[in-house]
């Protein structure tokens, strides 16, 4: 089938899609997933895993299309998966229907490509600093391109990152407008929006009565619930607007999504991936990185590149790779990094997966002082990463990842 | 392969390959390591104090606050300190352990502080934000309230509201509602 | 207080209908209003060349709920069709193309229905139009030129937009066809924009209520200070303004020193050292102290002459009436909304009920002037609404009339694209749009041959880098869609079929452009 399409669309040479193996990431309403799969599928590659731990909602069915009503309270990854792999032949799809987060280095390692689906800015952060932890300048197979898209109503974008070489999506985080907050005492005393009443009801009255042992935002029971709060507290004070659809807009964050915008943004990345795989033409990466898309006035793009930040806390702050004698003890480590040119320390605080020793405040450097005298390799392993702070240092800060010198010779 | 693979090539060392197919290496994450200089630059007067359950977990911890001067004068109270993952894109969540009778802080131990909520920016630090918990013992605000009987109260009579604090302070009654005792009994 | 309004219909207390659920995420773009326009459509898509971007097309429009679409198509599925179309699988091949596309496009949503017609020698495409009516009609390029004016003479006769598509390669372009004016009120403007208060204008309501707020604006308590809106103390101190120099702050200069005086009226001997009303007052002075101003496009309304089919349409008839308030008033209708800004409840409420109840009488007025008209009689009272409040964002498309010649066009592009690298401007996409249009009724063609075609139009094509370029690209395609291509075209061309139904948002006017290999749209009036 494939050979055909090549045929008649004939490309110039490239490597063989097949050797690619992708992943797609995909969390939330938004939708991009079911796109995404469909595009790679149809595109020629031919290896994709899919993780999503979400089930299907009837509010998905307008635009997941590769979801029935019959599938509502289904895995998403399970049945887009099955759906694609039954409708284009000769694609195998592996699904993962858990977090993002319950996967490890390994997993992430076996991929060619990350494309990225997400909803959260919390899940699209985790990945970006996964990926730039994960690599490593001696091993080539350890880039992993990530393309991340996004929507929003008749808007959206895509962008390329190639972590460590540049601007990672940590470094973007000023592309999104947070969410404004209202001050908890606006919801208490004064409020003047039907969206205080709303959030007076989430935050406060909920917590004074809890009316089920926990808040599910998907329990129309509980939207109920807050709908109903809300709409007595905007009728004590004259205010107009509170509706059950507002309600769970605002306690579940809602944003407005639709199949058409999906499409735009989810083929966008996929004709990235469909680039950087074939390098047929250039792809958004190195120069230009970022496609901002609206569709609400004519249509705009604009295309442009996003310049990587050098005091970027997760690209610009790699772990430096340090040797140590695993035999020595934590003090000693201490004193040997006073004396390294770059670092200099007068007083330095550590911690790796625990807490090696922290100079303040008083209570914890009392409790972490007895680290001092045990061995480095009693404290940390083989490949593990410290993080160092130092007040001297003001806001620069340094994370080293431990290369034993030696074996360790345990004391135990 | 893509030319950056090959402009990246360095030689293969041995021990990628076992540390790929071996055990997770732990590594330090953003939130951690901003959390690790927050609290050792911290620089307490001796009215304050921090205490972690666990020396390894420094992203849960109790502030606790005696102040010296103003209203709350002799009293002792606690806050929980909840840092997430998103720290500091995302401001620490601070509760009032004890039920005090107070305009900014509500029967809950929910706290107005700007900082702790609207106006929070990456750029902030535990130590405002503890300096800013201290600043609403000295001086309460009554024109913004989270407990409104309070605010009303400190407005329309500051003697009255001065004298309602120390009865909620030594556990008593207010309006029916009780409150617990803060008062530092010396022995 | 003023007055209580008590509009407000109680809402239901039940959760949302099934529909409701059904379309939530996408209500909340284009309301119910939107969505019936949507179910009362009926698309067409004639289907010409690979074949996936008009099934791209359709893929968006049947899942937000579009009441029934239509394939016209002459073709039978080949082994080719199922590597790039996702709504055709094995069991399809040798079948009516159009029958299996409907198919299985018709599964993804049960409210929607679809119909298919297949043409060929035996079934000729007119048979297509004899009963049925469509509100929009989408074809794909290259299309049969016979064809293409079978539709076309239908469009043109029934004025029901026409919408072209051609992907091919990395490129695709399509193309809007709007019959006469087409009009849009509801434009969904950002809703920063939207801010109309006419602090430079009050009217007795408003100043009687400024002044209550600020009476003895000196010896408030430290509460009631600190909680005047924003509105009032701007007022309260454009009033002291005016006194002092005998006008209002009209230059950037005098708005800044106007913006100083309000700053120096806060008060700071508090625990704060300052007042959140008041650093309100101070942010909003640059953008509200100014007379509101026509937009072009609301000019634009103004100034169009609609033709006599146009003028009875409630659309003109209320645009009429707007434009006769505007000139007794140098304002248009108040919209009537008021932005949240720190202030006790009731005080804010009742600031809000002075916006309204100005916004209803203005609505009133209006109202008046539209049933004079011999058509106005039966315009509902909320479009006349809804018009008001959206006043000064209404704009008017054209469709296709008289845009420039592509000579024309052609030299500003490339004329542009001699300074693009120096002035940081992305080049121009119409070498990409000229050489798809080039193949426009042919499945393929030579890169020499479609510069030739070119040519035609623009002689100096065959000497221009990016003409050729382009050209070679559309050649090596060999008519061949790319997957990602048509579906991010078939999205673009979605958006723009939802806009022009519902009539919502801004359709473009009239052809986009979109490069795949640079990532880039360009929006051309061809």
């Amino acid at each position: 089938m494939l050979k055909q399409n090549q045929e008649s669309c004939s490309l110039p040479p490239r490597m063989d899609r097949k050797e690619y193996r992708l992943l797609i990431e995909h969390r939330g309403a938004g939708g991009l997933g079911c796109e995404i799969l469909k595009n790679l599928a149809l595109s020629g590659f031919k290896d994709i895993h899919v993780i999503d731990m979400d089930t299907i909602d009837v509010s998905n069915l307008n635009r997941q299309f590769l979801f029935r009503a019959s599938d509502v309270g289904n895995s998403k990854a399970e049945i887009a998966a099955r759906f694609v792999e039954k409708r284009v032949k000769g694609v195998s799809i592996t699904p993962h229907n858990c977090k993002i987060q319950d996967k490890d280095d390994v997993f992430y390692m076996q991929f060619s490509i990350v494309i990225c689906g997400l909803d959260s800015i919390e899940a699209r952060r985790w990945i970006n600093s996964a990926l730039v932890n994960l690599f490593d300048p001696e091993d080539e197979d350890s880039l992993k391109p990530l393309i991340d898209g996004g929507t929003e109503g008749f808007k959206g974008q895509a962008r390329v990152v190639f972590p460590t070489l540049t601007s990672c999506l940590e470094c973007q985080l000023d592309m999104h407008a947070p969410r404004t907050a209202v001050p908890l005492c606006t919801l208490a005393t004064i409020p003047r929006q039907p969206e205080h009443c709303i959030e007076w009801a989430h935050i406060i009255a909920w917590e004074n009565d809890k009316p089920f042992p926990a808040l599910d935002n998907d329990d129309p029971e509980h939207i109920t619930w807050l709908f109903q709060k809300a709409l007595a507290r905007a009728k004590e004070f004259n205010i107009s607007g509170v509706t059950y659809s507002l309600t769970q807009g605002v306690v579940k964050n809602i944003i407005p999504a639709i199949a058409s915008t999906n499409a735009i943004i989810a083929a966008s990345c996929c004709n990235e991936a469909f680039k950087i795989a074939t390098q047929s033409n250039p792809c958004l990466g190195f120069e230009e990185n970022y496609m901002m898309y609206s569709g609400n006035d004519s249509i705009y793009t604009y295309t442009f590149k996003h310049e990587k930040k050098d005091d970027c806390p997760v690209c610009g702050n790699l772990a430096r790779e340090l040797a140590v004698d695993p035999n020595i003890t934590l003090e000693e480590f201490i004193a040997s990094l006073a004396e390294r040119a770059e670092a200099q320390l007068k007083k330095p605080s550590i911690t790796a997966e625990k807490t090696l020793y922290m100079q303040a405040p008083p209570q914890l450097e009392k409790l972490s002082r007895p680290n001092l005298v045990k061995k480095m390799g009693e404290l940390v392993g083989n490949g593990d990463e410290i993080g160092v702070t130092d007040p001297s240092l003001g806001a620069v800060d340094f994370k080293y990842k431990m290369k034993f010198s030696r074996d360790f010779a345990s004391t135990a | 392969m893509l030319n950056i693979w090959t402009m990246k090539r360095k030689q293969q060392q041995d021990d990628n390959a076992a540390a790929a197919s071996g055990t997770k290496k732990k590594k330090v994450t953003a939130a951690q390591l901003r959390v690790q200089k927050d609290l050792s630059e911290l620089s307490l007067p001796g009215t304050m104090e921090t205490t972690f359950k666990d020396p390894d977990d420094l992203l849960n911890f109790e502030l606790k606050i005696e102040p010296d001067e103003g209203m709350y004068k002799g009293g002792r109270f606690h806050f929980t300190f909840e840092i997430s993952s998103e720290f500091p894109h995302q401001a620490p969540k601070v509760l009032c352990k004890e039920k005090i009778y107070h305009p900014n802080i509500d029967l809950q131990g929910k706290v107005c502080l700007n900082i702790l909520r609207e106006d929070w920016k990456p750029v902030l630090n535990l130590q405002a934000v503890i300096v800013g918990l201290q600043f609403l013992f000295l001086e309460p605000n009554a024109s913004d309230p989270l407990n409104k009987e309070a605010a009303e109260d400190l407005r329309q009579n500051r003697e009255g509201f001065k004298r309602n604090v120390r009865q909620a302070m030594g556990g008593g009654s207010i309006k029916a509602e009780h409150f617990d005792k803060v008062l530092i009994t010396r022995v | 207080m003023t007055e209580i309004v008590t509009d407000q219909t109680p809402p239901v207390l039940h959760g949302p209908s099934d529909k409701e659920k059904k379309y939530d995420r996408q209500l909340r773009l284009w309301a119910a209003s939107g969505q019936k326009a949507l179910e009362d459509a009926h698309i067409l898509l004639l289907n010409s060349g690979s074949g996936t971007v008009g099934v791209e097309t359709l893929k968006n429009l049947v899942l937000p709920g579009i009441g029934k679409f239509t394939i016209a198509d002459d073709s039978i599925v080949t082994e080719a069709d199922l590597g790039v179309n996702f709504f055709l699988d094995e069991d399809c091949l040798g079948m009516s193309r159009s029958e299996s596309c409907v198919r299985l496009l018709q599964e993804l949503n049960s409210d929607v229905e679809g119909q298919h017609y297949q043409f060929g020698r035996d079934r000729p495409l007119e048979g297509l139009f004899s009963d049925a009516t469509f509100t929009l009609i989408l074809y794909t390029l290259p299309i049969d030129s016979n064809n293409l004016t079978l539709i076309q003479k239908y469009a043109n006769e029934k004025k029901v937009p026409l919408l072209s598509i051609h992907s091919a390669g990395f490129y695709s372009y399509f193309q809007t066809h709007l019959p006469g004016s087409f009009p849009i009120v509801d434009t969904h403007p950002d809703s920063t924009a939207t801010t109309d208060l006419r602090l430079l204008t009050p009217w007795p309501e408003l100043s009687e209520f400024a002044q209550s707020v600020t009476k003895d604006i000196e010896n408030q308590s430290a509460h009631d200070h600190g909680h005047i809106p924003y509105l009032a103390i701007l007022l309260h101190h454009l009033a002291r303004w005016q006194s002092e120099h005998g006008a209002l702050p009209s230059t950037y200069k005098e708005k800044t020193a106007f913006r100083n005086f309000v700053s120096a009226s806060t008060r700071t001997d508090n625990a704060e050292g300052g007042e959140e009303n008041f650093e309100e007052a101070v942010a909003a002075v640059l953008k509200t102290i100014s007379s509101p101003h026509l937009s072009g496009a609301v000019k634009e309304v103004f100034d169009y002459k609609p033709d006599e089919v146009e003028s009875v349409s409630s659309f003109w008839i209320i645009a009429e009436a707007i434009k006769t308030f505007y000139s007794k008033h140098n304002a248009l209708p108040l919209p009537g909304s008021v932005p949240d800004m720190k202030a006790q409840s009731t005080i804010y409420v009742q600031l809000q009920n002075i916006y309204k109840s100005k916004a209803r009488q203005d609505v009133l007025e209006v109202l008046e002037t539209v049933r004079v008209h011999p058509g106005g009689k039966d315009i509902p009272v909320t479009e006349v609404e809804i018009f008001c409040k959206n006043a000064a964002f209404i704009k008017l498309i054209h469709g296709k009339t008289s845009p420039a010649s592509i000579v024309e066009i052609a030299d500003k592009e490339f004329e542009s694209d001699d300074i693009a690298a120096l002035a940081m401007m992305p080049l121009s996409l119409l070498p990409i749009y000229l050489s798809l249009n080039a193949t426009s009724h042919v499945p393929s063609a030579s890169s020499s041959e479609i510069v030739a075609t070119i040519s035609k139009i623009i002689p100096s094509a065959s000497s221009n880098p990016r003409i050729v370029k382009a050209a070679e690209e559309v050649a090596r395609a060999k008519g061949g869609e790319l997957h990602n291509i048509s579906s991010l075209t078939g999205g673009m061309v979605a958006q723009e079929v939802i806009k022009i139904v519902t009539q919502q948002y801004i359709p473009i006017d009239n052809t986009c452009v979109f490069d795949g290999i640079t990532s880039r749209t360009q929006v051309l009036r061809v």
